[in-house]
This record gives C-alpha cells, sequence and structure tokens, in this order.
C-alpha cells in the first residue's frame, strides 16, 4: 500500500502549504511596495524567441536597461514562454506576486492572457504590450498600422513607375492579421492607380528562401516586371530577379538588412526601391510608454508608432543598413531621421548590450 | 537490508507523489527566499486556476495509456472545444450551463471517433489519433479563426473563481470520479486490456468496447479542460490546445503510468500534472536565465523519468530476490 503511504505525505505537503498560506494574510497587496522608494520594476515577457526578430527586440530591450535614464530608474527582467500561453500565464502571475511596477507583454496568443493581465491590472500594475497584443481592455499596446505598411510602400511604388506598368505582389503567412492588413492597403493603392497592373499574386511566407524559391519559380511565366510589393522576404525575391537575369524592377519591401544591401548599392545590382519594418525596437517604446505612466509622466494610453521607412537615397551604413551583419538581420532595430522614434546602436540589436555614453530618447510624437 | 533499501525507492506508481512533493517543496523554498514570505492566496489561486485544464488532460490521457494506447488528439480536442466554448457559451442564469454539456458531449463524441477507429478500425492509436488532432485542429480553425469570443461572468465564477478556490472542488470531483472509476467493472477492465489483451479478451472482456470508452473518456476530459480554460483566460484561441499533447503525456510519464499500459494510476498523472506546473514557478523563482529555461524543463522530465526506471528496476529485483 504505498499509494496511501505517499498520499499521505502528499495531504502534509498541502496542509503545510495552507498554513503557510494562513500564515501570511496580510501581504496580499504586493504591487505598490516597490512604489516610491528606489527603482521601478519593470518586467519583459515573451512568448517564444525562436527567430531573428524576437532575439533582436529582447537585446534592445536589455541594452535600454542598461542606459540612461532606465539604468538609474528601473530594474528590468526578461522571460520567455515559449508559445504556450499557461507557462506565459503562469510567469506573469509570479510577477505579480514579485510585486512588479510593470509588465510589458509579447503575447503568445491575444486573446488567451485575459485574464491573467486584468488580475495584474486589478493590481495597480501597468500593462503594455506590444506586437502581438493582448485584448484585454485594461492593457495598454504599442503597436505600428499594418494597413499604412502596405500602403506607403504601394505609393511608393506608383510614384516611382509613374502610375503606369506591371506589378507582382508577394505576400505574408496567410490567416494572420498582419497579413491581411498589409495586403489590404497595397490593394487599396494599385486599386485607385489603373495604369497599375497586378500580374502576379503569391506568398513568400514572410521568408527569404520560400519568397526565392516562389519568384523563381514564377518568374518564367512573366512578362517584363516593373515593380514588386514584398510583405516579407525581400531579399529572397531580388536574388531570384538576379539569378534569372531579369531587369531590376523597383522594389517595396520590409527590414531586411539583405534586402537594404542591395538598396544601398553594398550588393550588386543596386536596387531603387523602399524599405519598411515592424520594428523590434517596440519593446524599448513599450518599456518607455510603462515607466511614464508609472511615473505619471504619460497620460495613460495606447501608442501607435510610425515605421521607420528608408529609401535608396536615404541609406545611411551604419545607421539604417549594416555591410557587416547577415542578410537576415532586421536592420530596423534602430530607427533614423531628425524625427527618430528610438535610435540604438549596432551591439544593442547584436550583443544586447548598451550603446557607449548615450541617453536614450524615446520620442512618440507622430510624424 | 535489502529490504530497508527496497523500501526506500518509490515503486514506479508512487513515484508521481515522490517528484510533486519535492517539487512544492522547492517551489516553497525557492519563493520565499526570493520574496522573504511565503505564497499568498493569490499565488494558489492561480497556480489551481492555471493547473486545472492540464489536470483534465492528463486524466484523460493517463486512461488511454493504461490500455496501452497514447491519445495525440487531445490537442485538437481542446483546441475544438475551446473554439465552440469561446463562440457559443453565451446568455445568462442557467443558460450558459447548457451550452457548456453541450461542449461536453462534443468531446465525448470525438473521442469516440478515436475509439472507433481504433477498436474497430484496429488501427495503432499513434496514427489514428495523430489524423484526428489534424482534423479537430483544421475544424477548431473554421469556428473560431482569430483569437477571441468570450465566457459569462457567471461561468467563471463557478469554474475558476479568481478570488475563491471553487477550483478545488471540480479538482476534488475529478480525483473522486478516477476512485470510483477503478473500483467499477470498467475500470478493473481497463487494466486488464492494458496488462495483456489478449488474455482479457479470453476470459470474456469486450476489449474493443473498454477502448472505445476510453477515448470517449479522453475527449470528455479534453473537453472538459477546454471549458476551464476558457473559463481562466475569458476567451479562445483555435491553437490553444497545441501545448497540451506534449504536456499530457509528460505528466503521465512524471505519474509513473507505464507506456505498456495496465500500470500506474489517473492520480498519479494528476501529480505529475501538478508537478509539471509548479516547475515552471520553481524556475521562475530560482532566477533561472529564461533562456535554458526549457532546458531545466528537459532535465527536469529526464530525471524523472530515470527515476521511475530505477524504481522498476528495484522493484523487479526486490521481487526475484523475496
Amino acid at each position: 500500500m504505498n499509494l496511501h503511504r505517499y498520499g499521505r505525505l502528499l495531504v502534509a505537503a498541502v496542509a503545510l502549504a495552507v498554513v503557510a498560506a494562513c500564515g501570511s494574510p496580510a501581504s496580499e497587496t504586493p504591487a505598490t511596495q516597490a512604489a516610491g522608494t528606489g527603482k521601478l520594476k519593470i518586467a519583459l515577457s515573451n512568448s517564444f524567441i525562436g527567430n531573428q526578430w524576437r532575439v533582436e527586440m529582447e537585446n534592445v530591450f536589455k541594452a535600454a536597461c542598461a542606459m540612461p535614464p532606465y539604468v538609474d530608474q528601473v530594474e528590468c527582467s526578461v522571460f520567455n514562454a515559449g508559445n504556450d500561453v499557461s507557462t506565459q500565464s503562469r510567469q506573469i502571475s509570479n510577477l505579480i506576486s514579485q510585486g512588479v511596477d510593470g509588465i510589458v507583454i509579447n503575447a503568445a496568443s491575444t486573446s488567451g492572457l485575459n485574464g491573467v493581465v486584468q488580475q495584474a491590472c486589478d493590481r495597480g500594475i501597468v500593462v503594455v504590450s506590444f506586437d502581438n497584443t493582448v485584448d484585454a481592455a485594461c492593457g495598454l499596446t504599442v503597436n505600428t498600422d499594418q494597413v499604412k505598411f502596405g500602403q506607403q510602400l504601394a505609393q511608393f511604388i506608383v510614384d516611382e513607375l509613374n502610375g503606369q506598368g506591371k506589378v507582382i505582389m508577394v505576400t505574408g503567412v496567410a490567416g494572420t492579421g498582419a497579413d491581411n492588413d498589409r495586403n489590404k492597403g497595397a490593394m487599396e493603392v494599385f486599386a485607385a492607380n489603373p495604369g497599375i497592373e497586378i500580374v502576379a499574386t503569391y506568398s513568400g511566407m514572410w521568408d527569404s528562401a520560400t519568397a526565392q524559391r516562389a519568384t523563381s519559380g514564377q518568374l518564367p511565366s512573366l512578362p517584363k516586371i516593373d515593380g514588386v510589393w514584398v510583405s516579407g522576404g525581400t531579399d529572397g525575391v531580388i536574388k531570384a530577379f538576379s539569378a534569372a537575369k531579369r531587369p531590376m524592377p523597383v522594389v517595396g519591401g520590409e527590414a531586411e538588412n539583405g534586402f537594404r544591401k542591395y538598396m544601398a548599392g553594398i550588393l550588386t545590382p543596386k536596387v531603387n526601391g523602399m524599405s519598411i519594418g515592424q520594428p523590434p525596437f517596440l519593446s524599448v517604446i513599450s518599456l518607455e510608454l510603462a515607466r511614464g505612466v508609472i511615473k505619471k509622466e504619460h497620460p495613460k494610453e495606447s501608442i501607435t508608432i510610425p515605421f521607420p521607412v528608408v529609401t535608396s537615397d536615404t541609406l545611411v551604413p551604419g545607421e539604417t543598413v549594416f555591410p557587416d551583419l547577415p542578410d537576415s538581420f532586421f536592420a530596423d532595430f534602430t530607427d533614423s531621421g531628425p524625427n527618430a522614434t528610438v535610435i540604438l546602436c549596432q551591439q544593442a540589436a547584436t550583443d544586447g548590450t548598451p550603446c557607449p555614453g548615450k541617453t536614450l530618447d524615446v520620442n512618440f510624437g507622430k510624424r | 537490508m535489502r529490504d530497508l533499501i527496497g523500501r526506500l525507492v518509490p515503486t514506479q506508481a508512487g513515484l508521481g507523489y515522490i517528484v510533486l512533493v519535492a517539487t512544492a517543496a522547492a517551489y516553497l523554498i525557492v519563493y520565499t527566499s526570493s520574496l522573504g514570505r511565503f505564497p499568498t492566496s493569490f499565488d494558489y489561486l492561480s497556480i489551481l486556476n492555471t493547473m486545472l485544464p492540464l489536470v483534465f488532460v492528463a486524466i484523460g490521457q493517463s486512461l488511454v495509456v493504461l490500455t496501452g494506447g497514447i491519445d495525440l488528439s487531445v490537442g485538437g480536442i481542446v483546441s475544438l472545444c475551446v473554439a465552440v466554448t469561446a463562440t457559443t457559451v453565451t446568455g445568462t442564469g442557467i443558460a450558459p450551463f447548457g451550452w457548456l454539456i453541450v461542449v461536453l458531449v462534443l468531446g465525448a463524441a470525438c473521442g469516440a471517433i478515436n475509439g472507433v477507429i481504433v477498436a474497430a478500425g484496429r488501427i495503432a492509436p499513434i496514427l489514428a489519433t495523430l489524423a484526428t488532432l489534424s482534423i479537430f485542429t483544421g475544424l477548431a480553425l473554421w469556428v473560431l479563426p482569430v483569437p477571441g469570443g468570450s465566457i459569462p461572468s457567471v461561468v467563471r465564477n463557478v469554474l475558476s473563481n479568481p478570488n475563491v478556490p471553487t477550483g478545488l472542488i471540480w479538482l476534488g470531483v475529478a480525483i473522486g470520479g478516477w476512485l470510483v472509476l477503478r473500483r467499477t467493472r470498467f475500470g478493473m477492465r481497463i487494466y486488464a486490456v492494458g496488462s495483456d489483451e489478449t488474455s482479457a479478451r479470453a476470459v470474456g472482456v469486450p476489449a474493443g468496447r473498454v477502448k472505445l470508452g476510453v477515448y470517449a473518456l479522453s475527449g470528455l476530459c479534453g473537453a472538459l479542460a477546454s471549458v476551464f480554460y476558457v473559463s481562466t483566460t475569458t476567451a479562445g484561441d483555435a491553437n490553444a490546445g497545441a501545448p497540451f499533447i506534449l504536456t499530457s503525456i509528460a505528466s503521465v510519464v512524471v505519474g509513473g503510468v507505464a507506456f505498456t499500459g495496465g500500470r500506474g494510476s489517473a492520480l498519479g498523472a494528476v501529480a505529475g500534472a501538478v508537478a509539471l506546473t509548479l516547475v515552471i514557478d520553481v524556475l521562475f523563482f530560482a532566477g533561472i536565465d529564461p533562456l535554458y529555461q526549457s532546458l531545466f524543463q528537459g532535465l527536469f522530465l529526464v530525471v524523472a523519468v530515470l527515476l521511475g526506471t530505477v524504481a522498476t528496476l528495484v522493484a523487479r529485483r526486490r521481487r526475484a530476490a523475496a
């Protein structure tokens, strides 16, 4: 009857835990402990960490935490949950117990964390979600406008072609909100310009290798192409055109470093294009929003930030294109220009180390 | 002397409890040393409410494993039932609970389909349930293409109240259900089929019907898990079930249920499920670098399974010596 012996042990353990719980009844409001005295505690709760974008996103967060003003004001921590909602939910519960002041979330599910986020809000914790945001109404969000992404790239192609020409569209992963929105924005602009003819639409799955394979397969049956609109995997599309010895079209695409190398003429042939991306520094903006709201320096409202945009003419090596980083790197880990949202250095994105001698200045202003 | 050593080493069935007690102790230690106080009722409640779905799926999975099978489709059943729960369960008063019963029937029906394929079609459980996993997941996406939906607050208050441990009642019901089930004729037949199907058939156990029943029960458990999932998260996601495939199997393994069938208990799987949930918290408060968390979760599994193997070996040697 081993089972019963262990069963009794189990009961003993549970009893111990319950006694422990009753022994500490007055500590129900942990959230406010750290406020006012010393540093703010802000945690990043990320879902999975399996791709370049997520790695850069966490690196810039860590780098920002090690730079002024955050290094003096905020104590940061980072947690990854994988794509498992219950793990992320447990981690957020534990953050609530720890008494953090703010939680910054890239969610495993837009709906699955509603319950725990509500509990965090109820305890006065500021919750900011970004990229894959949380639906719960009490949380703040930081994101970009994906419809605008599609519109802006399409408008660039239309302008460069003076409203006349044959265009192909390389879309992303079907069934995701971002893919739908991007395509919708592009279709609006192309439809408003009758001189533009869309000769092919196919998916590149937001992946350079897939986009290259798909484009190589399509090209032999296509006429001369004047413009290409790419939702992701842009450098792959260019490589396919180059390999097929086709004249290089005007390209509107994502923020892959490889694409920008072609745009800057670091790789040949030089491409005339515009590059826009979902910036990894959304994590830093969210950190700033959380800090600002806790310190009552910002109004408690969600933010939509403008996309970091560069064209072939405005690229600056070392600032918006990085000759010594791989093609797959997302070069939009930093914004650029006089109205930049935030400026970060290369080592912040590659190693998560602070940019030497720099104070981070986050600009929420609209362009 | 040998007897003493034998008594100190757990049998495989007791493994789940040992692992649970060790994990719970580790949790209390890292929590108190990290925060300087004991866990509060908030911690216990949130652990309880987060672990309930896995506990239910693990019970279902353990029933199937006890017959020597495996049910990969739990992921699909949970996804489908989550999608249906989040989209259809509405209204006030008693009405939502009527819908919940519909969801439970749906889950049991999905499980029964597995049972028919395995028992009547004589297809290996791993193949049959892999196929139905895709079908159920596809149906879930059809019902709820983008995450969303809602649950009436009356359901939430009854099932996984964030302020009162109503979850304990349901945990008790689940455990009680198992304790009754295993004393019924059906419960004994589960063990008989899992231990030796041929002999069981020879003495007149209707193995096909038993299997059909187990898979249907596993589906029912999946549906229960979905209801609690939606109740805790307050919304649905058609991909909600995927993580439960591996975590339910891991719970069964940690709980000391033998994959060859016939040995172990659903209670062990419950202990395994609770331990697996607590491991996340132990790693959290131990301050393990998040990059290595999945490494440590894996190590935990390996150690637990190795313990089980050692226990079996010792038990066998003890039996041989006696």
